[in-house]
């Protein structure tokens, strides 16, 4: 067993995999509650966080940093949302304000305490798998195997929330209004959503920095959203992009010789890209796809609703035939003939001679739009 | 395609074959539209026939999948300096910085042009819808203080300054108290006597009757239009509603007329 | 402190830091107006590989290079979270957190590229990340003040344009104005503002620049002008000051000073702005409290008199007190500071009793005049 840890490629694999597991568990609800921006905002507020307990305890990792982190996580959100209620300043905009300034507050008190300590801001932003100017070997030391085990802790806490919860989280997120009134204390369980967000980022900062963390927590979901409509597929679904995004992004990072925590992020863009293309009911293509065949609807309605206008005209004769759908529909030639090959071939319509006659089902078909139902 | 390509210039808005489709379904369909000049128009229907979609598709803000649309004889984009528009309030960031005057005078962008800046003249101007509209009083006022009924007269304030010959609002007495109502109203019918053609999706059946003169029912598809008494049947009603027209007050006596 | 404005570096700082400030406060209105505060934080996330593509692009640390690099990729960013809030069901929160940590990702793997392969000049593209005041040189001044002043003058030509765009960009379409157009040139000048400010505040903190000093101002002023020239001088005392601060004393990063002067700023345009601020809010619905209360004591006082058909009549404070729901007295003494009632303390037993004077009567309307007959 301790080989495997020895192994630098598996334990950092599984960092990464953890950190994006963790992260997109509890950034699957922020995305669906449309909160991914307290990701951001969290991950640059615990820089003060992860300082203070510093300055106070000189504790760089482990559970009270993990708790400092978490409340300087919190306040941020909470100082957020004191804001917004003065009326005085938007909610997007009071995030924009208080992660820097709390930030700002972190950076400068490392400046001038911290100089030469582990945690610097660099460190912070970009993490430690990424940050290549490190000998990779000497990740092997203690550092790996210890956020390895912090980030393993933290998710199977996030694993046990988001499944102990699962109900009421997917009520609350959804319906709050319903939520509140069954008792289910969304506002509480928003707070513990904040709490091990605040945590899980703590734990991933060592190995990915907070930014890359973002990447994590909200790239996944959003691929997954993308594919599926079940919370628990979701859920699902964004791990297994999470795995295999620091899979693929291990092995790629390795092979171009770059910040390995930065591929991993990027393969999460890639995951998404493919989503965002091929997802077979919310995908570009799958869209494309919709809309031509809204448009074939369209013409074939357009035809049958003339033909139907005009049967019972004495002119039909003359309305009800190919040539004068060119002047009526104001349909070129070639047009015209292929919407009418389509509707016979779909039973709407029968050739008669030179006339376009409905058939029951053309006939039912246009009178759904002439007659729309309520 | 330069050449005046004149059509229908008796009508003061010309609709042909107008269809709307958000996906597979049809907001409008084949909609043939004919208002005369000079009148006071309704559009009125069911929720989701369509109506704001009218508007809007002949505004050009929301892209047809077919027709044409002529004003004065002209297709609609040389018309832009004819047309005003009162949408509905909604779409608006209250707490924007700026004044009733200021909101009015951006009426006048259109025409000012690009590099133009608004002077005394626009002022004038605006100042001068604003009195019409009976809120002068209020031209340095911040838009966050004011009702509801004041920021749809502001609104149709911004419409008047352009001096345009056919106007369209969209539900303008909506959730609006009585004195703005009867201002906006009155308003309305001062602009019909100077020749104006407005048309106004209307949110209430039961007042067409004693403010307009010629209507439309529209649900997806146009049931009919003209004159309010040629239109104004049971019949037609029940095309378009559906349902019950028994709880629609089609005989005169239990009318009520807006703006008293 | 005369002194360190003669010096040569210092100079420098402090004119570069006025050019960041003037275009991020004029165009940080627009973008928080619009309700856009958060791309500031993707577009200036996104510059990051941009940096390091003109880094390698030119071959040295060349700033018009890197500008224009970074300047790509931002536009891009704006361009990706355009896309996919179009043409997918993801919202305005996720896009944004996608696009921000993504680009940045990229940014972070090139960045990680170059360090690789160049050697000595990616010190000078870390300073990116927090901003080095000191790292500027006269020759950057000059490219930033073309590209500040060509922004500025763009905003005060097609300013009512983008004031109607801004405010109703349904209206502004109904009077024949490109609003998609608009909307475009908007976003590419508010990407080329936070392009202009990383040299001196960074990636992370640059959103600061953009929200802050929009909202500062908003607090004193209702007009849009004034607004954005408030804001844009706002911003750029913060950036004055925070750079002084940061040439001064050696190893403080600008970045992180310049935000802390600018949250002081708009800490206390939000508390002590006349009307907006939290204060004057405070005191003015105290004040109307206390004015509903005085006229709520003052109808008790007469509704009392009448019933004993009394003018004179004393009404004990106890049940004023209750009439009122809420303890009279300093409503009371207010009003008898005020000269409308008066109290008479004949019978120490039993507390305070009050009336009403010929003056009370008077502000009530003539109800008690003729001795108590109404």
């Amino acid at each position: 067993m301790a080989d495997v840890f020895a192994s630098i490629p598996f334990t950092i694999i599984a960092t990464g995999a953890l950190v994006g597991v963790a992260a997109s568990l509890l950034g699957t609800f922020l995305v669906l509650r449309r909160s991914s921006l307290t990701t951001d905002a969290i991950g640059h507020a615990i820089v003060l966080g992860i300082v203070l307990v510093w300055l106070a305890t000189g504790a760089t990792s482990g559970p009270v940093q993990l708790l400092g982190a978490a409340a300087a996580g919190v306040a941020t959100v909470l100082l957020a949302d004191a804001l917004t209620r003065t009326k005085s300043v938007r909610t997007d905009a009071a995030i924009g304000l208080v992660f820097p300034a709390l930030f700002s507050i972190g950076v400068v008190l490392l400046n001038v305490f911290a100089r030469s300590v582990h945690i610097d801001a660099h460190t912070v932003l970009l993490g430690e798998i990424g940050f290549i100017w490190l000998d990779t070997v000497s990740i092997a030391g203690l550092q790996v195997p210890d956020a390895l085990l912090w980030i393993f802790v933290v998710t199977i806490l996030n694993l046990v929330f988001v499944t102990v919860f699962f109900k009421e989280l997917e009520l609350s997120t959804f319906d709050p209004a319903l939520a509140t009134a069954f008792g289910l204390a969304p506002a509480a369980l928003g707070v513990g959503l904040l709490v091990l967000t605040s945590v899980t980022a703590v734990a991933s900062f060592d190995a990915v920095g907070v930014v890359l963390f973002v990447a994590f927590a909200i790239v996944p979901p959003s691929a997954a959203y993308l594919i599926s409509d079940r919370l628990s597929h979701i859920l699902g679904i964004s791990s297994a992009i999470a795995v295999a995004s620091s899979v693929s992004g291990y092995g790629l990072a390795v092979a171009m010789d770059v910040s390995i925590g930065g591929m991993m992020a990027v393969m999460t863009g890639v995951f998404l890209t493919l989503a965002f293309l091929l997802s077979p009911r919310y995908g570009l293509v799958a869209q494309e796809l919709r809309r031509r065949a809204d448009l074939v609807l369209g013409e074939n309605r357009a035809l049958a609703v003339h033909l139907c206008q005009h049967e019972d005209d004495p002119n039909a004769g003359e309305e009800n035939v190919l040539t004068a759908l060119q002047t009526h529909l104001r349909w070129e030639d070639n047009k015209a003939r292929k919407v009418v090959a389509r509707c016979v071939d779909g039973g709407w319509i029968l050739r008669d001679g030179s006339r376009l006659v409905l058939t029951d089902m053309g006939r039912a078909a246009a009178i759904e739009i002439l007659q729309p139902s309520k | 395609m330069s050449e005046a390509k004149i059509h229908e210039p008796n009508l003061a808005i010309h609709v042909e074959d107008l269809t709307v489709n958000y996906g597979s379904h049809p907001a409008l369909w084949d909609v043939d539209l004919d208002v005369p000049p000079g009148v006071m128009a309704a559009i009125v229907g069911p929720n989701g026939a369509g109506k704001s979609t009218l508007l809007k598709a002949i505004l050009g803000l929301v892209t047809p999948t077919a027709g044409h649309v002529y004003i004065l004889g002209r297709p609609f984009g040389e018309q832009r300096r004819r047309v005003g528009y009162v949408p509905q309030r909604t779409s608006v960031d209250w707490d924007f910085p700026t004044r009733v005057l200021d909101v009015v005078t951006m009426g006048l962008y259109g025409e000012l042009g690009w590099l133009r800046r608004p002077g005394r003249a626009e002022r004038e101007r605006a100042l001068a819808a604003l009195e019409q509209v009976g809120m002068v009083d209020y031209q340095d006022r911040q838009i966050a203080q004011l009702s509801g009924g004041q920021q749809q007269r502001t609104f149709l304030a911004r419409a008047l300054v352009q001096d345009a010959d056919v106007l369209f609002l969209d539900e303008p007495m909506a959730g609006v108290d009585a004195t703005s109502e009867a201002a906006i109203l009155s308003v309305m019918r001062d602009l019909r006597a100077e020749g104006k053609t407005l048309l106004v999706v209307h949110h209430d059946l039961q007042t067409v009757r004693t403010t307009f003169d010629w209507m439309a029912l529209l649900n997806v598809r146009l049931i009919a239009q003209g004159s309010v008494e040629e239109v104004y049947t049971r019949e037609n009603l029940q095309e378009a509603y559906g349902g019950n027209v028994a709880l629609l007050a089609a005989t005169p006596q239990e009318d009520r007329p807006l703006g008293t | 402190m005369l002194a360190l404005l003669t010096d040569y570096t210092v100079q420098t700082v402090i004119l570069g830091a006025l050019l960041l400030g003037l275009t991020s406060g004029a165009l940080g209105s627009f973008a928080v107006l619009r309700q856009q505060s958060l791309l500031g934080d993707a577009l200036s996330h996104a510059a990051l590989p941009g940096i390091a593509l003109g880094f390698l692009v030119a071959g040295s640390r060349s700033l018009p290079a890197l500008l224009a690099g970074a300047l790509i990729t931002a536009v891009a960013a704006a361009l990706t979270i355009t896309l996919l809030l179009r043409r997918s069901r993801l919202k305005s929160d996720a896009a944004i957190g996608i696009s921000l940590s993504l680009y940045f990702a990229v940014g972070v793997v090139l960045l990680s590229y170059v360090q690789g392969s160049a050697g000595a000049g990616q010190a000078g593209l870390e300073s990116f990340l927090f901003g080095q005041a000191a790292a500027m040189l006269r020759s950057d001044l000059v490219v930033m003040s073309v590209l500040a002043l060509a922004s500025l003058a763009l905003l005060l030509a097609l300013w009512k344009e983008f004031e109607v765009t801004s405010f109703d960009p349904v209206f502004a379409a109904s009077i024949g104005l490109p609003v998609v157009l608009l909307d475009a040139v908007m976003t590419a000048m508010i990407a080329l503002a936070v392009v202009l400010g990383l040299q001196m505040v960074g990636v992370v903190l640059m959103s600061a620049m953009i929200v802050a000093p929009a909202v500062a101002a908003r607090q004193w002023t209702d007009r849009l002008d004034s607004m954005t020239i408030l804001a844009a001088l706002l911003a750029a005392l913060s950036g004055v000051v925070g750079a002084l601060i940061s040439a001064t004393a050696r190893g403080l990063s600008t970045g992180p000073l310049i935000v802390l002067a600018l949250t002081v700023i708009t800490l206390v345009s939000l508390a002590f702005a006349p009307k907006r601020g939290w204060i004057a809010s405070s005191l003015a619905r105290r004040r109307a409290r206390r004015n509903l209360h005085e006229h709520q004591v003052l109808d008790i006082l007469q509704g009392l008199a009448l019933r004993h058909d009394d003018a004179a009549y004393l009404s004990e404070e106890g049940m004023v007190d209750s009439a009122l729901g809420v303890r009279a007295r300093t409503t009371l003494q207010q009003l008898e500071r005020q000269g409308l009632v008066e109290r008479d303390s004949h019978r120490p037993e039993e507390g305070p009793h009050w009336r009403l004077t010929a003056e009370g009567r008077e502000a009530q309307g003539n109800a008690l005049h003729s001795g108590g007959k109404a």
